[in-house]
């Protein structure tokens, strides 16, 4: 009548766009919302850090001498023990003389000394009540050299022709097998995240629907947009949401690797965390029609915990399996829908996942997500305008006719 | 012009609205009037679309109503509800949004309505902070921010003072005078002094509905006389009449043939005369007839 700019075919239209908005705005300034990301980002911050510091962090050795001879050695034995240990490094400290030296040992100042041997021929290394293995091998290797190179140059010998075919290479047939703590580690934390953001993504969703339901706003809502906007809003809001937190971590997680010199560790989980990115989105649209369901079947918030359970439960199965299942298990249930999201980026961590069984897991998380999303909007159509106690499955699925809704 | 056509809803065993039928008309405030559990909350879900009768059926302007017309009403239910941790204006632009204003508009015509009621300075207050009356203003506005092309009100009144009803009052002649607005109330004083027609209910059904002046005039026509100082029982004598009531010089009766201008000669003749008046019929007592 008087309202030619709101009436019309378009109005209704595109409406889960605002209703997505709204989600998405009171979200991002709720305060459990900010802690809860900011939570999660510092625990990522902190596991990369951690692993740097646990798995990476340099053994320094400091070995005490009395001249430059000693001094040239330990540098080069510091490089020898790196080739066998990349964090060992080992250090000189200059002593006047050896009474110094020993006593710095006895005061633990240096790990061991390198002294000319007490017999006038050589050296020894001394140490409080023992020297590590690695100073030993690598000092002895490191004077035997030092000592050898100078005895041939006396000798007018050609090193070169005297050691040469002695060279020992190495050729490494796994060479991921080193790799196994941090593969292990980054398999582990994508199960968790997926299972924490999911879950609480997914309580918010449901919280959300019972709050409208409860202050009774749903009734206004309903009159202004239909129902399926409601709910598809919703679920963009949500996801929207989700995968951005998402996308932070993965980006925080990259950031973390790349700025604490973690290049070859971003080598390996790298294209996991691509693939649980997609997982991610998959699996969480699957899962959000159901979370709006079971909010809508909630009268009240003191009745949620009761029909968001089954939900809880399907989340939790794949994290037990995830867990605690065998290779055979894993590889099969690995391609079910949410429990892919899961499993895939953890294996992807742990090592190769055939090309086929990717587009499988894809496929049948697609598949479902289109059915879940229909049957959620069945379900949420037929109870968003019911009150009163919580309704049950059973009734909630039959069809709302007009003589008992 | 919004019209209920014979309908029905039935709860399980119990009938809630039993075939009602009437109209509500562009330009009219239109009361809807019943006991407690008469059906008027029912009767209105049912207009908005939020609840399926179970027969009959809602039209607009003479065809049956759709969706898309329904999102033009405003609606304000009786279970008031709001986002009770949103801000005021975020709030009502969010639903002017709903109805397709742009952003910049919404904002504009949520600001316009919280002026009206001088709510603007508390624009950025939660809902739940404001007093119940400011949020029932808050309600109101929100049934309309989209300039509905009709309105259903369950009990838009109760809960507020006076002036706030005024203000009310004032904000639905200005936003609403061209369209059909059914509101439902207990206040039978307030529904008489504002609407312009009356539907009333009585356990589901209509059992009067019509303008408040027909409705009135199907009624007897009772008249009071106030002699100066006389008694007034004289004019139980009078033919024509019937006296209903007679306290010292004051009479309240009801015509029975007589005309009205032959009552006030016959009464100014017999001597000085205070008041010949006519009673209005208080709504009240209509509505305690006809649901009787």
């Amino acid at each position: 009548m008087s309202t030619p700019s709101t009436t019309g075919p378009a109005a209704g239209r595109g409406m889960w766009r605002v209703v997505a908005e709204r989600e998405v705005s009171t979200q991002v300034r709720s305060k459990a919302f900010l802690i809860q990301s900011g939570l999660l980002l510092v625990g990522l911050i902190g596991m990369v850090v951690l692993y740097t510091f646990l798995g990476d962090r340099e053994q320094t050795s400091t070995v005490g001498v009395v001249d430059e001879i000693s001094a040239t050695a330990v540098d080069e034995a510091s490089a020898i023990a790196r080739s066998t240990d990349d964090n060992a490094v080992l250090e000189a400290t200059r002593y006047d003389d050896v009474a110094a030296a020993e006593d710095a040992v006895l005061a633990g100042d240096v790990d061991a000394a390198l002294l000319p041997a007490a017999s006038g021929e050589g050296y020894e290394l001394v140490g409080e009540d023992g020297v590590s293995p690695t100073i030993t091998q690598s000092v002895t290797a490191a004077v035997s050299q030092l000592v050898t190179t100078a005895n041939a140059a006396e000798q007018d010998v050609d090193l070169a022709a005297l050691v040469s075919g002695a060279d020992v290479g190495q050729r490494l047939l796994d060479p991921d097998a080193d790799d196994a703590g941090l593969r292990q580690a980054a398999s582990f934390i994508f199960v968790l995240l997926f299972y924490v953001t999911a879950l609480t993504f997914g309580l918010t969703i449901a919280g959300s629907v019972t709050q409208e339901k409860e202050s009774r706003v749903v009734e206004i809502l309903a009159a202004s947009v239909p129902i399926r906007a409601l709910l598809w809003g919703k679920i963009a809001g949500a996801s929207v949401l989700a995968i951005g937190q998402t996308v932070v971590l993965a980006l925080a997680g990259v950031i973390g690797l790349v700025a604490t010199g973690n290049l070859d560790a971003l080598g390996v989980i790298g294209p996991a965390i691509g693939w649980y990115v997609v997982f991610f989105v998959l699996g969480f649209v699957t899962l959000a029609s159901l979370w709006s369901v079971a909010g809508a079947l909630a009268s009240r918030q003191q009745d949620l915990g009761g029909a968001t359970a089954p939900l809880q439960i399907l989340l939790f199965a794949p994290y037990l399996i995830a867990v605690t299942a065998g290779e055979g298990v894993r590889t099969v249930v690995s391609m079910l829908p949410v429990v892919s999201t899961m499993l895939m980026p953890a294996r992807l961590a742990e090592g190769d996942v055939p090309a086929w069984q990717l587009a499988v897991a894809i496929v049948v998380t697609l598949l479902a997500a289109v059915l879940f999303v229909r049957l959620g909007a069945r379900v949420y159509e037929n109870n968003l305008l019911r009150t009163g106690n919580r309704i049950s499955f059973r009734e909630a699925w039959a069809r709302r006719s007009p003589a008992d809704a | 012009m919004l019209q209920a056509q014979s309908l029905s809803r039935t709860f399980g065993t119990l009938t809630a609205v039993d075939d009602v039928s009437f109209h509500v008309r562009p330009g009219r405030m239109t009361g809807f009037v019943g006991a407690n559990g008469a059906g008027k909350t029912t009767t209105m879900r049912m207009l908005m679309g939020v609840l399926a009768p179970s027969s009959g059926s809602v039209t607009w302007n003479g065809s049956p109503v759709g969706a898309e017309d329904r999102r033009d009403f405003g609606y304000m239910p009786e279970e008031r509800g709001l986002y009770p941790r949103m801000k005021l204006a975020e709030q009502l632009s969010y639903f002017a949004r709903l109805h397709g204003f742009s952003r910049k508009d919404a904002l504009s015509r949520a600001d316009e309505l919280l002026g009206f009621f001088g709510l603007e300075e508390r624009r950025d207050d939660l809902l739940d902070n404001l007093s119940l009356g400011n949020q029932q203003r808050v309600q109101i506005a929100a049934a309309l921010i989209h300039r509905p092309t009709a309105l259903v009100l369950d009990e838009p009144f109760s809960g507020l003072d006076p002036l706030a009803v005024d203000a009310m009052v004032d904000l639905l002649q200005r936003e609403a005078a061209d369209v059909p607005v059914l509101f439902s109330s207990h206040q039978l004083e307030l529904v008489e002094r504002l609407c312009d027609d009356l539907v009333i209910l009585s356990g589901g059904r209509v059992v009067a509905a019509g303008s408040v002046d027909e409705l009135r005039s199907e009624s007897e026509e009772r008249y009071r006389v106030v002699l100066n100082g006389q008694d007034a029982a004289w004019l139980r004598d009078l033919r024509g009449v019937r006296v209903d009531d007679v306290d010292g010089s004051t009479a309240l009766l009801t015509l029975d043939g007589l005309e009205a201008a032959d009552l006030t000669r016959t009464v100014v003749e017999r001597g000085p005369v205070l008041e010949v008046a006519r009673v209005r019929q208080p709504l009240s007592e209509i509505f305690r007839e006809v649901t009787r």
